[in-house]
């Protein structure tokens, strides 16, 4: 029998605290846009529920020319105007002292040997053991060099088990790669540094309360799992709309696409929630897995069939809020003759034995009406017979709703007979809100992301087979697209997309569910 | 009866910040007492003209903030008021906007209904995108139009948003215009629409039912409508839909007259061979007699108007009765 460490004795049977080791969290990017908005407002607020390991440091690493005082402020400003929580000043005097910041390029020896020095000191002074999580806040083509300078200075080890101390993590921001081979090159050079299991592929969407519900609400409830299937469900819809436009990322987008920015990763991420079988238990290998299963079992779309369950858009000036807003060829930084689509529709299929036949619409755009991000599931309608025989007053089908953003939470539209003599049906909503039910604000899913790589759970993210299942099944759509002269349709800013979204799911016999 | 409100709050707010402004005031209200639900069975976009928000309207307190707030303690839905500015204005932007929330019932039951007013001189094209924005998309949307659809122009947007169009033809200054409007609409199915004074014709129409009882239809009666002044589209209504409901159609046209002498709302004679029915809609009840027949008396329903409008809001099927009464009318043309 081993005996066990008097922390681990401490910590038995204490299931309520996440079990956090001492750590140095760093953050190559670390004075950049996704660091004062995401980062560090959402390690205060992990700080601010007593979240945070006791011991620990956060390092930025960047270019910019600031002291740790300087960066202190830099994180200040960010959480001020980004927390979900105002800042309060006593529990800013606790989370300042751990932030730090050194001024260097990684990809030379002489910054590699200053980050190098410079973590070994804040260690020291701090007394951390060395587990260390690199947060990779660079662009995509600044991955491979990294990790390799970090290998390079001997600050990884490879992990042999999940166990081993001190531990090294990394942590990746989407895009991983713009096709399938420029994907599989960044994994390759991801993992000649790190073990899978060190890695940590963070896609925002699979840290959001209510994406972390739906394996809840369909596994933890009896009453909902036995209907999700072709036997029961007409067809399901996911929507991820945007209100706003390309904004600054144009360099970025105009690679990209709708396509690689949103379908390929947030899209079919919730598309495998949604439809994964019951995994067997919640081991993050056992979730991805099965996750994984459902990207394979995806009907390709190729060849003429991208055509025919496909639709691409790019919105035009129109109007946001009664405001005339520009297309998207007159937004700064893109070229005016741009085929960037920012608009994709589809049709999916699944083919397995559970949802064979079952049509996933799938749409997502920029300048669309609202920001609204949904998962609705319509079961199939109730026989015309009864309360449903009347041709002019057809009944509503349920259709249970998933609300990812923004007031999150789930609804089941059912038909009820409204009070009085005659019998007439009023589609209601048995609805569920975060915000209400639970009171305050929900974690920021950046908060549940970092305290998960903390805590070695890698159930929210992306496996590298996943990653490579979703660009192989887009491939083929982004090759027609490419091969095709045709116009790119384009849609009204401030509507729902070309008309030929509409027409898309209308052809079936459906329509897309109003936001 | 209308529930009662028992609590009101209110903030300024901008078109930008509606949303969080409203979960402030939700905040707000779940803190000031019991606990309180957010209901929402629909979404009632209401259009009315700025100087409309607190011109007195009579018994009816069309679109007036105490009209709206009676109808949403019945037929609780999220309310967004466009507040028109009169003008030919250009594409702008919102001037300004506001949210509130009206809470109605007991402290065991308390319930909240949530308030979105924008203020705006926007163009048609423009309108879209703020309504839109505002929608709770999973609920059915009626577009209630508070103004004269004879004299203002109705917006195409809001008509493409909703399900259903709410309005109420005795505030019509000129019949013809305002079923020239309807007409059409009903006809293209592109919403359904309800006449808040068709609803009035109910206990007409059920009353006629049993008096022609025993009545052969092969021969073509003589019908007239004689109405008081300001009731023309309710005969016009009447007239439709006795044309849309007698065969032939267009021989059953009824003569209709404006009589300002008359006392009742409208007089309906039907000249049947050598039998004669003859209908009197008054302020409370429909008298219908017929020779050789004892007299039916229908009562008119005892609603106020916002209990009549809930019941429109809740009806999602489309009322054929009316459209087919809108069509005869259209085929017809309204004489002036």
């Amino acid at each position: 029998m081993t005996s066990a460490t008097l922390v681990e004795q401490l910590a038995a049977g204490d299931s309520r605290t996440p079990q956090t080791d001492p750590v140095t969290i760093v953050i190559f990017g670390g004075a950049g846009d996704l660091a004062h908005r995401k980062l560090l407002p959402a390690l205060y607020n992990l700080h601010l529920d007593g979240l945070l390991p006791p011991r620990l440091a956060i390092v930025g690493v960047g270019r910019g020319d600031l002291n740790d005082d300087q960066y202190r402020d830099f994180a200040k400003d960010g959480i001020s105007q980004f927390s979900r929580r105002t800042i309060d000043d006593s529990v800013w005097q606790t989370f300042a002292p751990a932030l730090f910041f050194v001024s260097a390029s990684i990809d030379d020896d002489h910054g590699l040997a200053k980050v190098g020095a410079r973590l070994d000191t804040v260690e020291h002074e701090r007394d951390l053991p060395g587990n260390r999580i690199y947060y990779l806040a660079v662009p995509p083509s600044l991955f491979g060099t990294t990790v390799r300078q970090l290998q390079r200075g001997r600050f990884v080890a490879r992990q042999q088990s999940a166990d081993d101390r001190p531990f090294a993590r990394l942590i990746v921001e989407k895009p991983i790669g713009r096709d399938l081979d420029s994907a599989r090159a960044i994994n390759d050079a991801l993992a000649a540094v790190f073990d899978e299991r060190q890695i940590y592929r963070i896609d925002h969407y699979l840290g959001k309360e209510t994406v972390q519900n739906i394996l809840v609400m369909r596994f933890a409830n009896s009453i909902f799992e036995p209907l999700f299937n072709q036997k029961y469900v007409d067809h399901v819809q996911i929507t991820v709309a945007e209100a706003e436009g390309v904004g600054t990322r144009a360099g970025y987008y105009e690679q990209a696409g709708a396509l690689r920015d949103m379908v390929q990763n947030h899209l079919l991420q919730l598309l495998a929630l949604v439809s994964t079988e019951p995994p067997r238990s919640l081991d993050a290998d056992v979730v991805r897995e099965n996750k994984l299963q459902v990207l394979l079992s995806l009907r390709p779309i190729a060849g003429d069939a991208v055509d025919a369950n496909v639709v691409r858009g790019q919105y035009a000036e129109g109007f946001d809020l009664g405001k005339r807003v520009a297309g998207y060829r007159a937004e700064k930084g893109v070229a005016p003759q741009s085929g960037t689509e920012t608009f994709v529709a589809l049709q999916v299929f699944i083919d397995n034995w559970r949802w064979a036949g079952v049509p996933f619409f799938l749409r997502t755009g920029k300048r669309l009406p609202k920001r609204a991000s949904e998962i609705s599931v319509h079961l199939k309608a109730v026989p015309p017979i009864l309360f449903n025989a009347h041709p002019s007053g057809r009944l509503d089908p349920n259709v249970l709703s998933i609300r990812i953003q923004p007031d999150e939470g789930f609804a089941l539209g059912i038909s009820s007979k409204i009070p009085g003599p005659k019998v007439q049906i009023y589609p209601v909503q048995m609805d569920f809100r975060y915000g209400s039910t639970f009171g305050g604000t929900s974690p920021e899913a950046y908060e549940r992301l970092l305290l998960d790589v903390m805590t070695g759970d890698q159930t929210l993210f992306m496996r590298r087979d996943q990653v490579e299942a979703a660009w192989r099944w887009v491939m083929p759509i982004l090759d027609r697209w490419a091969a095709s002269s045709d116009a790119l349709p384009t849609y009204a800013a401030g509507s729902w997309g070309p008309a030929a979204a509409d027409t898309l799911i209308e052809s079936t016999g459906r329509q897309w569910r109003p936001l | 009866m209308a529930a009662a409100v028992v609590e009101r709050t209110w903030r300024d707010s901008t078109p930008e910040g509606v949303e969080d402004d409203l979960a402030a005031l939700w905040r707000d209200v779940a803190g000031s007492g019991p606990s309180i639900a957010r209901a929402v069975m629909a979404n009632l976009v209401v259009f009315r003209f700025r100087e409309r928000r607190n011109r007195p309207g009579g018994e009816r307190r069309n679109g007036t903030d105490e009209g709206i707030e009676a109808l949403i303690g019945l037929h609780p839905s999220r309310t967004i008021v466009i507040e028109h500015e009169r003008g030919d204005h250009a594409e702008q932007a919102p001037t300004s906007a506001g949210v509130g929330i009206s809470v109605f019932g007991s402290a065991a039951t308390r319930y909240g209904v949530e308030r979105i007013v924008v203020r705006s001189a926007c163009a048609d094209v423009s309108l879209l995108s703020i309504v839109r924005r505002f929608l709770r998309g999973d609920r059915p949307t009626s577009v209630w139009w508070t103004e004269d659809l004879s004299r203002d122009v109705l917006s195409d947007a809001l008509v493409d948003l909703g399900r259903q169009l709410i309005y109420d033809s005795r505030d019509w200054h000129d019949v013809r215009s305002g079923f020239d409007v309807v007409a059409p609409l009903a006809a293209s199915h592109r919403i359904d629409v309800a006449d808040m004074n068709w609803r009035r014709l109910d206990p007409v129409r059920r009353a006629l039912a049993h008096a022609v009882d025993g009545l052969q239809p092969a021969t073509s009666p003589r019908l007239s409508v004689r109405h008081r002044p300001g009731e023309a589209a309710l005969g016009w209504l009447l007239a439709g839909w006795l044309a849309a409901r007698l065969d032939p159609p267009q021989t059953a046209w009824p003569a209709i007259e404006e009589s300002a002498a008359a006392d009742d709302v409208l007089t309906l004679v039907i000249d049947h061979g050598a039998t004669r029915v003859t209908t009197r809609l008054t302020e409370d009840r429909v008298h219908v007699s017929r020779d050789g027949m004892a007299p039916i008396i229908v009562p008119s329903p005892r609603e106020q108007p916002a209990e009549a409008m809930a019941a429109e809001l809740r009806t999602l099927s489309r009322d054929t009765a009316l459209a087919d009464a809108l069509a005869a009318i259209g085929r017809r043309g309204v004489e002036s």
